[in-house]
């Protein structure tokens, strides 16, 4: 170890000062169910991230293997709370990874910034909508409304792909520079692609996360949530086949297409209330919230629940409303493809990472 | 005595397993003045009759055959400036550890009838000393543990007479500010508390204070204790009961650590010198007067080192937390990183070491620090981290070494050995021991010049010290004893402690110092006999001056004339008997423990011809430990051999090998010896004495050679007080020894 | 010294009970010594050995006994509380219960009453590991030696048979608790302590497998005469272990437990390894810590156990311990020095459980001021003196040392009118 830049003070900002309570007794390690035998975590992070080696985190792959299941925090004689830390070290991680880099501090800085996160996009969305028709709303019957008719698919498209394009360049980036600096942690055998299906097979079980104790129940909570991003990711792209190949538009509730994005939308729903729910028990085990932590599910609930009152909108509510709701849909998924390379979505890139360093350097350990 | 009465319990089985009116034949033989018996000798009944052949003046000295010594021992008090008294342990070692009815059995307690009563007949009544006792205690060492034992004996009533080296008060403390704190919740610094103790020293007219003082000589005893004390003013005369000595401890040498950078760069400080600066208000590297940007701290800086402090010095993780309290809240910029072997913190502690690191935010590590190179722009520490496995180097503005305590005791032994060396050299009798003797003062000699309490005693002007110098005897149970009496020790001189155990000790060593005048008054002997009012009797006249009694004293209580011949200071005495062993003229004797009386006891057992097959031992043992363990087998229902007789003795080193060259001469066939574990851990209450022991019966071994006796025949053993297995099987070892060496040559003459 | 014929009350007749109470009343201090067991000698009766002259608890006590018995200044009661008190004075009115003498003080300790017993009860004083007759010694050095009858155990009959034993009528069966108030100038707490509760450990198997056993436990295990009749064994198959395991800060250093250290256990088992090395030497000890907190001149135990074969010193809190397949234990830690998770083997493992003040437990119908751990503070103006582990967690070598202080500060605080 050596003497660095003094660090402490943004562990405290970001929440994690419980760290300078950490005596090192390694109880953390020894009840944290998903480290591997030869790289134990998180003991030697919390010293790292007590004496402000953050840098050296950042090419750590535990820091990503962490599940945050905060068996560690339930046990932690000092009450230093590792899981926190963990989370603390992986924000910074994403800050730190992040191209560009002032992307990264200011979704980092998602306490400070969310209003204009949030309020950024769906500002640009009026403006741009008011410049085009002058924000004009159609005069149809309840339940008769089409969406392309207040905002043109073209649009979207225009607005969308640039922004999922850039994010993607951006993680794609992030992500190849994260690999280089996890080479510094063991030798790695066989190559990413052939490692990435074991690993994605993994995450899409979350056989992993069964393995924690104290936080098991947020499992199925984290499923959901996934399979949710998964099934509308599915239910886009049926759109766009439906829309230009099947020529089919717009789609009638019990459409099985529409039926792929309820589904999708129920898991979300199902897998949000779950983590909130866990998050809100009075004895839950999970760690403290970060404003950082908060914004993104902040976004992900924002998308979740306009997405589906925007489809019921359609239906049902004046057109003024239905409009007024899918234009904060469209802002807050602006948002959620924007920050993903900075806010905790990132995680899904980085951890899926760690984890196939981890499959390749298994027997190297 | 001359009126031995014997009270015979035939209770707890004695009266269904001994011939009781067999007994009583022995002992009118033995010319008892009186025999009763009661089947319940303990109880109000019993007791009733013993005092009523005491009050009639039938008997003047009472043996009570019953049970051990150590039971219902509150029963059984005697006034024993009026009556002798002896317990004859029938239950523990003949009834319940033998066959009921046997003949070997009845030998056994008749032969013990017959020793005990031949014992008492030799004794004579304790006449209590009535001495002139001073109540004024003499504090030496002004620190924290002096002000405090100061104040405490104080208020105990007693005058005190509080000496300081320097020329103010207040040792290591009076340049500290803020302290660890003592009282819950134990999470912040504290005020040093040494301004409240001088306030309160000063405000006491009980107390005198004399600083810019050394003790030049202390002569007498506990009670009357002759102090010269040298001040700046020339020289004063004090009188004093007892003494406690709160010399405290010196930071170690950190020069030896050259290491760690020490005098290679003066950014390189120890703990006291950080201190000076923490006290100041004033965070500055001494090269270049600059903050620190990090502070990196060793700990264990000669400490736990065998190369240096071989022990813990107990406070410096403690004063490192303080001062990286210290730092972190008046120098938030400066940054401390601590590498610790251990971090120890112990007891309620551990919530200062946690609410500091919180706090503070300063970087723990544990490693060992290998060295400090200072030639850059920055000290550079190199370690090897124990925590992430790999070396490591921290860049530091200043490295603080948390050097160790090193008590401010002096080695009265070793100064007394380079005396008598330099003595020998003087007197230059032979080659031989000139070279010898120069050989001692060159390995000793750096201990003269160190001497505190100059004390004129026969073995060394200071308090002998244990491993490490510490000066105390038996820090577990007994942590206030020293090897001499009326002198006790306080503070950080006492062992290895931070300022808050410094702060209780001051008051145990005053409760020492007062009880020990309070026993002096009385008449009494101190720890671990009192209650006792004997004292020893020395019939000078036959003294050779072998000196053996004046060296061998564990606890200095003989001075020398200059021709060798002891000087007896009761008051110093602790009645272990220690000497009587040691004297080969049988000088030496206690009114009921004398070289006669117990050599009248062996003379009194009964041999049985060769042809008998009846083998005789004698077992000594001591009294505190091999004694209550047998008495424990006997409860536990162990059997041994019927052959051997006990004998208990106050301590293995009051043995006299006169007792085991009339046993054999007698034709008793085997002595042995049961004692304390000796060597640095012993377990002895008088120190030395079954060391002692060890070293004469091996000198017994030439006796035997000249007898043409088998060396076998005399055996020296150790037992715990709790290994009441091992006592029985030492016994059953030693008889079979006995039987398999065959019978004693001088039977029958 | 001038006192007051008023004693001196000591509560807890443990190592700093007995202290207090000898170094008062060699000071010429009536002193009352009250102990609620039916024995003085509190914890340390129990321990095998003192740490670190590795010396016998026995030896120390056997000389205060001694000079106990000889002291006319010192009243002891035991089997006896303290139920009430009041400020009288400056001092206090103390009410003092004993519970029922089943037995007097004429016992002789001659064993008869025991021989007609059938009835048998865990051994308390071996934490009960074994089983006991209802009339017996509380241990065989016990002080007071006098029979104690567990007089609900036994049936009438047997009671009265047992009554009829007795060749000296000390078998009391109508005996009632008796109750006395009287008048004393000071207290001293020394009310010691007890162990930290295994139950609370169920990570580490505490209560749930017999080979996971407490350092109290080993005490009395290796102690000649204890359980085992000193022998070191699984209480699962009575066999001798191979590897034994002890796993430090077992509660203690924990805020989820007790967050203080309790400050002797390190040295405890630094000292129980040397047990076992003593009696297996063949035996693997493994001691598993989160730092070696050997103080002073203890550390001369540390080094001696360090320099030993086949012991290892393990940098790692022990998270779980779970029955492995192979009939041993399986430890879960991470070796920090190796920086791997391991777990390890051991077919005994002992639970170096930390010190729970009895005051934090039990409480006393007196106003001490307390820590928030339950450990008492002094109260000069109340004239209540805290010694020993009722004080501090501490070892007994700093136990007989304040218990001394205490002694005086209640000395000097009787002094003032």
């Amino acid at each position: 170890m050596s003497t660095t830049s003094d660090t402490r003070n943004e562990m405290v900002q970001r929440g994690a000062d419980s760290v300078f309570r950490c005596y090192q007794c390694a109880t953390c390690s020894s009840v944290c169910k998903l480290a591997p035998e030869g790289s134990p975590f998180p003991r030697k992070q919390m010293l790292l991230a007590q004496w402000g080696r953050l840098e050296r985190l950042a090419g750590d792959p535990a820091v990503w293997l962490c599940h945050q299941c905060n068996d560690c925090t339930v046990h932690c004689p000092r009450d230093a709370r590792p899981g926190d830390v963990m989370q603390v070290i992986r924000a910074k991680a994403v800050e730190d990874l992040a191209t560009p880099r002032f992307l990264g501090k200011l979704v980092g800085r998602a306490r400070l910034s969310w209003p204009l996160l949030l309020g950024g996009p769906l500002l640009f969305w009026l403006l741009v909508l008011y410049a085009l028709n002058g924000l004009a709303i159609p005069q149809v019957p309840v339940g008769q409304l089409v969406y392309d008719q207040f905002v043109p698919h073209w649009l979207i498209y225009l607005v969308f792909f640039p922004v999922a394009g850039a994010a993607a360049l951006a993680m794609l980036i992030s992500g190849s520079r994260f690999w280089s600096k996890l080479q510094g942690a063991g030798e790695r055998r066989g190559t990413l692609l052939g490692n990435l299906l074991p690993v994605l097979w993994e995450i899409a079980t979350h056989r992993r996360f069964g393995k924690c104790d104290a936080a098991g129940g947020r499992r199925w909570g984290h499923f959901w949530l996934l399979w949710g991003f998964v099934g509308a990711l599915v239910a886009t792209t049926l759109a766009i086949v439906s829309l230009y190949l099947l020529n089919h538009y717009p789609l009638e509730l019990d459409h099985p297409f529409k039926w792929v994005g309820n589904a999708a939308s129920a898991m979300l729903v199902v897998g949000g209330i779950l983590l909130l729910g866990y998050r809100l028990r009075e004895d839950s085990p999970l760690g403290h919230s970060t404003a950082y932590d908060n914004f993104f599910l902040a976004v992900v609930l924002l998308v979740v629940f306009t997405g589906i009152l925007t489809e019921l909108g359609r239906f049902y509510f004046r057109p003024s409303l239905a409009c007024s709701i899918y234009i904060v849909h469209l802002g807050s998924i602006v948002t959620l493809f924007g920050t993903f390379p900075y806010s905790k979505f990132a995680h899904f890139v980085y951890r899926t990472l760690a984890m196939v360093h981890e499959r390749m350097t298994a027997r190297t350990n | 005595m001359e009126k031995v009465g014997v009270f015979l319990c035939t209770g707890c089985g004695i009266g269904s397993a001994l011939d009781c009116s067999k007994l009583q034949e022995v002992a009118s033989e033995a010319e008892a003045a009186h025999f009763a018996t009661h089947d319940c000798l303990c109880g109000k009944e019993g007791r009733a009759l013993i005092d009523r052949a005491i009050a009639e003046g039938t008997v003047d000295a009472v043996l009570l055959a019953a049970c051990s010594q150590r039971e219902k021992a509150e029963v059984f008090q005697f006034d024993r400036t009026r009556v002798a008294a002896e317990r004859l342990a029938l239950r523990e070692q003949v009834v319940w550890s033998h066959p009921a009815g046997e003949e070997d059995t009845q030998m056994l307690a008749e032969d013990l009838m017959r020793m005990w009563l031949a014992r008492l007949q030799r004794e004579s009544l304790a006449s209590p000393l009535e001495e002139q006792i001073e109540p004024a205690v003499l504090v030496v060492g002004g620190g924290l543990a002096g002000l405090t034992a100061a104040l405490a004996a104080s208020g105990l009533g007693h005058p005190v007479i509080l000496v300081e080296r320097e020329e103010r008060l207040g040792g290591h403390l009076a340049d500290v500010k803020e302290v660890h704190p003592e009282h819950p919740p134990y999470d912040e610094l504290q005020p040093n508390p040494l301004p409240e103790k001088l306030a309160a020293v000063e405000a006491d007219d009980n107390i005198e204070v004399l600083t810019g003082c050394r003790v030049e000589k202390i002569g007498g005893q506990p009670g009357q204790f002759e102090i010269t004390l040298a001040t700046a003013g020339g020289q004063q005369q004090r009188r004093a009961g007892a003494i406690i000595q709160a010399t405290g401890a010196h930071p170690y040498d950190a020069s030896r650590l050259e290491h760690l950078g020490y005098g290679r760069s003066p950014d390189v400080v120890t703990a006291p010198q950080l201190e000076q600066m923490l006290a100041a208000g004033k965070l500055a590297r001494p090269s270049d007067g600059r903050r620190p940007d990090n502070i990196v701290f060793v700990q264990c800086a000669g400490s736990r080192d065998p190369e240096h402090l071989p022990y813990c010095s107990s406070e410096c993780c403690l004063t490192t937390l303080k001062q990286v309290a210290q730092v972190g809240r008046d120098f938030p910029d400066s940054r401390c990183l601590v590498v610790y072997r251990d971090l120890r913190a112990p007891g309620q502690f551990e919530h200062f070491y946690r609410a500091v690191q919180e706090k503070s935010r300063a970087a723990f590590t544990r490693g060992l620090v290998e060295r400090v190179d200072t030639g850059g722009q920055h000290l550079q520490v190199f370690y090897q981290d124990q925590l992430l496995n790999e070396p490591g180097m921290l860049e530091a503005d200043l490295v603080v070494l948390a050097t160790g305590m090193v008590p401010n005791s002096a080695d009265g032994e070793a100064i007394r050995e380079v005396i008598d060396a330099q003595a020998r050299i003087d007197k230059n009798e032979s080659e031989k021991q000139v070279q010898d003797a120069q050989k001692i003062v060159d390995e000793l000699g750096h201990h003269r010049g160190t001497e505190i309490l100059n004390l004129e005693y026969r073995q060394g002007p200071d308090l002998p010290v244990l491993r490490y110098g510490f000066p105390d005897s038996h820090y577990i149970c007994f942590p206030y004893e020293t090897r001499r009496t009326g002198i006790y020790v306080a503070g950080a001189l006492h062992a290895p402690m931070d300022y808050s155990q410094a702060l209780e000790d001051g008051w145990g060593a005053a409760l020492k110092a007062v009880q020990s005048i309070s026993l002096a008054g009385e008449g009494q002997a101190v720890h671990p006999r009192a209650g006792d009012i004997s004292i020893a009797d020395f019939f000078l006249q036959r003294c050779t001056q072998c000196k053996r009694c004046t060296e061998e004293c564990p606890f200095g209580t003989l001075n020398e004339d200059e021709k060798g011949t002891p000087q007896y200071n009761p008051l110093r005495c602790r009645r272990c008997g220690i000497c009587l062993g040691a004297c080969p003229e049988r000088i030496i004797s206690f009114p009921e423990y004398s070289v006669d009386s117990v050599a009248s006891m062996i003379k009194a057992i009964e041999v049985p011809d060769e042809d008998e097959e009846k083998p005789r031992v004698i077992a000594f043992l001591c009294e505190n430990d091999a004694l209550p363990a047998l008495d424990e087998a006997a409860a536990r229902g162990l059997k041994w051999n019927p052959w051997v007789r006990v004998i208990p003795v106050r301590c293995l080193g009051a043995v006299n090998t006169v007792w085991i060259a009339d046993a054999l001469s007698r034709g008793i066939d085997g002595v042995m010896l049961i004692g304390c574990p000796s060597g640095d851990d012993y377990q002895c209450h008088y120190i030395r004495g079954s060391e002692l022991a060890k070293t004469r019966m091996s000198n017994v071994q030439e006796t035997l050679e000249r007898l043409t006796l088998e060396s076998e025949r005399v055996l020296v053993e150790e037992c715990s007080r709790h290994e009441w297995r091992k006592v029985v099987e030492l016994i059953e070892k030693f008889a079979e020894t006995i039987d398999e060496v065959g019978a004693n040559p001088y039977k029958g003459f | 010294m001038n006192t007051t014929d008023k004693p001196l009350l000591v509560l807890g007749a443990g190592i700093a009970g007995i202290t207090a109470a000898l170094e008062a009343a060699e000071a010429g201090g009536e002193v009352l010594l009250v102990e609620r067991e039916p024995y003085l000698g509190g914890r340390v009766a129990r321990n095998h050995l003192y740490f670190p002259k590795l010396c016998p608890p026995l030896c120390g006590l056997e000389i205060n006994l001694q000079r106990l018995q000889r002291n006319p200044r010192i009243r002891v009661l035991t089997s006896t509380s303290l139920v009430a008190a009041e400020r009288s004075g400056s001092g206090w009115r103390v009410v003092l219960e004993s519970r029922p003498a089943w037995i007097r003080d004429n016992c002789t300790a001659c064993g008869e009453c025991a021989r007609v017993c059938q009835t048998t009860v865990p051994d308390p004083f071996n934490l009960g590991m074994n089983q006991v007759k209802a009339v017996r010694l509380p241990h065989a050095a016990a002080w007071p030696h006098r029979y104690i009858l567990d007089h609900d155990a036994c049936s009438p009959e047997e009671l009265e048979a047992i009554r009829r034993a007795c060749p000296v009528d000390a078998v009391d069966l109508q005996a009632q608790p008796t109750r006395q108030e009287l008048e004393v100038t000071a207290v001293i707490v020394a009310t010691g302590w007890q162990p930290y509760s295994p139950a609370r450990l169920d990570n580490l198997g505490a209560g749930q497998l017999p080979d996971v056993i407490s350092n109290v436990q080993m005490e009395r295990m290796a102690a000649p005469g204890g359980p085992t009749d000193g022998h070191i064994k699984r209480l699962s198959d009575g066999q001798p272990p191979q590897r034994v395991a002890f796993v430090q800060c077992a509660g203690s250093r924990d805020v989820n437990h007790l967050p203080y250290c309790s400050g002797v256990c390190c040295l405890a088992s630094l000292k129980q390894a040397l047990y076992v090395k003593e009696q297996l030497p063949d035996c693997q000890v493994d001691i598993y810590y989160i730092d070696r907190r050997a103080l002073g001149r203890n550390e001369d135990v540390l080094t001696r156990v360090e320099a030993t074969e086949g012991v290892r010193l393990v940098k790692g809190k022990v998270g779980e311990i779970k029955p492995a397949a192979d009939g041993k234990l399986s430890l879960r830690l991470e070796d920090v020095e190796a920086g791997r998770l391991v777990d390890a083997s051991a077919d005994l493992v002992v639970l170096a459980t930390g010190m729970v003040p009895n005051l934090a437990v039990d409480g006393l119908p007196l106003e001490i001021p307390l820590d928030d751990d339950g450990f008492a503070r002094d109260d000069e103006s109340a004239r209540i003196f805290a010694a020993g582990v009722a004080r501090r967690p501490e070892e007994v070598a700093a136990s007989t040392r304040d218990a001394t202080g205490a002694a005086a500060k209640a000395l000097v605080a009787a002094r003032r009118a």
